[in-house]
């Protein structure tokens, strides 16, 4: 790690609850760095929301020292500090009473922005989350679905754009269509913004989704495990982590692995090649290029089997999705364009799939 | 919550749409088109009182009694000291609930809220006759009638501090709230609808106890009673209730359309 900084350094970090003799979080170390996201998870008491809380002094660690971007932070104003760390709680916690625009602006307020400065900057973060704000910067939240108020929540906790976010179970209580989609949006701005991110959850599926890195605590506050997520599924530290991964484990990676890491088969859109002997599929394709049917599949019928396509920024886990949905054992990965990059037999997956090196 | 930069008096598009869509008094009358039950009853009731009244001979005494400016004069009374004592109400019960709810303050709750209810049960005659062994006069009324609406505004503090989401306590002192910002701008304004209806209790309640003021010589209506019962005028009497009986069905509505504008606007 001596390219990157670390963000977040929690030192010896414990918490102890008055009146209970076991801790709440076990001597904690932990090092998070500059720009990733940090997924907390384990079961419920597990520590990992006090451990969040923590991080921005909401909760009192019994001892440790907690060290933020180099300053070490466990005895300043508390408050003062919070201002510089975003933080989202499950449904948005949006004030009921202020308008969107006016919760977005609570903390640059509270720093003493200029009026101006704080309308602009919640129009500018409304259109990062996908609100028009001119529709949405007047309204109040109870005018609003549970993930517009998630958006909302989010892009509150980046107003000051602080360097740190802290996310206590954002998605938990939304329903799984629009869960899904706020994650991929939540990814399309970081990619954008680079934070650094805590985030607790208790959901696999979005800790391996989200994560560039998982700490899975086991119950009593111990933190089991501490890695990348492909490590987790693949290499569970003890037999707490591996029961708490589960038998899903190989089905769960698939959703790690990406097209455009792998080594597919090739296709042909060329009439041409129809009846060709060496196993090449043949698509018929629109006047954009876009394939829209099988001319030609090797051993089966073309006109029996339905084309499906995913596109090549999706993942395995995508890939098998559609097959499965399609009732076919072959699937076409295609580009932005729509243009055929390549195929995927159902049979790969059984057969090993070849990754490409990496081109970095 | 934005502070617009506007000129007072000078009406904004957004300020008529607000009247037209439920914002003000008669925006909130006109969303609840209920509230007009309350007033049009108290106008026939009167009417009604009137005529009865007209048809009958009053002696001297009665149409003495009856007089617009004697009425008039004990009807002033009579809000005097409904009003000081609903005002002193606010200023004592709001702050000491608002103390009560802090989480410091958790353990004695229960003790004074106990201590309130003691106030309560305490029948407002005896209280003002006690009372008035001390001091006869408007002050000894105020501070009966006081102690005898304590209560619902303490309780209703408290409780409306309580019901305030918990995770939106969180959200704020998340985001750098100090613990009195929190307070004042979240956890107040959230209990605002709940302590509004604790005080219309309590005026509504002042209403009808400062009746019983004249007997300590503090006035209000109550004086019409007690000369109609010491007279024996039924007449008087008759009359006499029906004011009161109206003044308290007014004093509720207005405090109901209040509350009512209120809560429109806390969301």
């Amino acid at each position: 790690m001596s390219e990157t900084e670390n963000m977040i350094v929690l030192e010896a970090v414990e918490k102890v609850y008055p009146g209970s003799t076991a801790p709440a979080v076990e001597r904690l170390d932990m090092t998070i760095p500059k720009g990733e996201i940090v997924m907390l998870i384990g079961p419920s008491g597990c520590g990992k929301t006090t451990t969040l809380k923590m991080v921005n002094r909401l909760i009192e660690p019994t001892s440790g020292r907690i060290i933020l971007d180099g300053e070490d932070v466990t005895d300043v104003n508390g408050d003062l500090l919070r201002r510089k760390i975003g933080y989202v709680i499950q449904q948005g916690g949006l004030f009921p009473h202020f308008s969107i625009a006016d919760n977005i602006g609570v903390v640059p307020k509270m720093l003493g922005w200029d009026k101006n400065k704080i309308r602009e900057r919640a129009d500018e973060l409304l259109h990062l989350v996908g609100l028009e704000p001119s529709t949405y910067r007047d309204r109040y939240p109870r005018q609003l679905s549970g993930g517009q108020q998630q958006r909302v929540g989010v892009a509150r906790a980046l107003a000051a754009d602080p360097p740190v976010m802290l996310m206590d179970e954002p998605f938990g209580a939304i329903d799984p269509i629009t869960r899904d989609r706020l994650q991929d949006e939540f990814l399309e701005i970081q990619r954008t913004v680079g934070k650094t991110i805590c985030f607790v959850t208790h959901d696999l599926q979005e800790a391996v989704k989200l994560g560039d890195r998982i700490a899975v605590f086991a119950t009593g506050g111990r933190l089991a495990q501490y890695d990348d997520p492909d490590t987790v599924l693949t290499h569970p530290a003890d037999d707490f982590v591996s029961d708490f991964v589960g038998g899903g484990a190989a089905v769960r990676r698939l959703s790690l692995l990406e097209l455009s890491r792998l080594e597919l088969h090739p296709v042909e859109t060329d009439v041409a090649a129809v009846g060709n002997q060496n196993g090449t599929p043949v698509a018929e394709v629109d006047g954009a290029g876009r394939p829209v049917s099988w001319r030609h599949l090797p051993d089966r019928d073309a006109a029996g089997t339905a084309l499906v396509t995913v596109p090549l920024s999706g993942t395995v886990y995508d890939a098998v999705d559609v097959m499965l949905d399609g009732s076919a054992s072959l699937v076409a990965v295609v580009d932005d364009e729509g243009l055929p990059q390549g195929v995927l037999h159902w049979n790969d997956l059984v057969a090993g799939l070849k990754t490409r090196e990496r081109e970095r | 919550m934005t502070a617009l930069d506007i000129q007072p008096g000078v009406p904004t598009p957004t300020e008529k749409a607000g009247k037209s869509s439920g914002g003000g008094f008669l925006g909130v009358i006109r969303a609840n088109y209920d509230l007009l039950v309350a007033p049009i009853i108290v106008v026939v009731g009167l009417l009604l009182t009137y005529l009865y009244i007209s048809a009958q001979n009053l002696d001297t005494i009665e149409a003495r009694a009856l007089e617009p400016a004697n009425v008039l004069s004990q009807l002033g009374q009579h809000l005097l000291l409904t009003l000081y004592s609903t005002v002193l109400v606010l200023v004592i019960a709001v702050p000491i609930g608002i103390a009560l709810s802090r989480p410091g303050a958790r353990r004695v709750q229960g003790p004074v809220l106990a201590l309130g209810g003691f106030a309560q049960a305490l029948p407002p005659f005896g209280v003002l006759l006690l009372l008035g062994f001390w001091e006869f006069g408007i002050r000894s009324a105020v501070i009966g009638l006081t102690l005898a609406a304590l209560l619902p505004v303490l309780r209703n503090t408290v409780v409306g501090l309580q019901q305030v989401d918990q995770s939106l306590i969180e959200a704020a002192r998340g985001m750098g709230m100090s613990s009195r910002q929190t307070l004042f701008s979240v956890e107040i304004p959230l209990a605002v609808p709940v302590i509004v209806a604790g005080l219309r209790v309590a005026l509504v309640l002042n209403v009808g106890t400062a009746t019983l003021a004249t007997y300590i010589g503090a006035g209000g209506l109550g004086e019409l009673v007690q000369q109609a019962l010491r007279l024996n005028r039924i007449n008087l009497l008759f009359v006499s209730g029906a004011i009161i009986a109206a003044l308290a069905l007014l004093i509720d509505w207005l405090a109901g359309v209040a509350e009512r504008a209120i809560v429109a606007r806390s969301g």
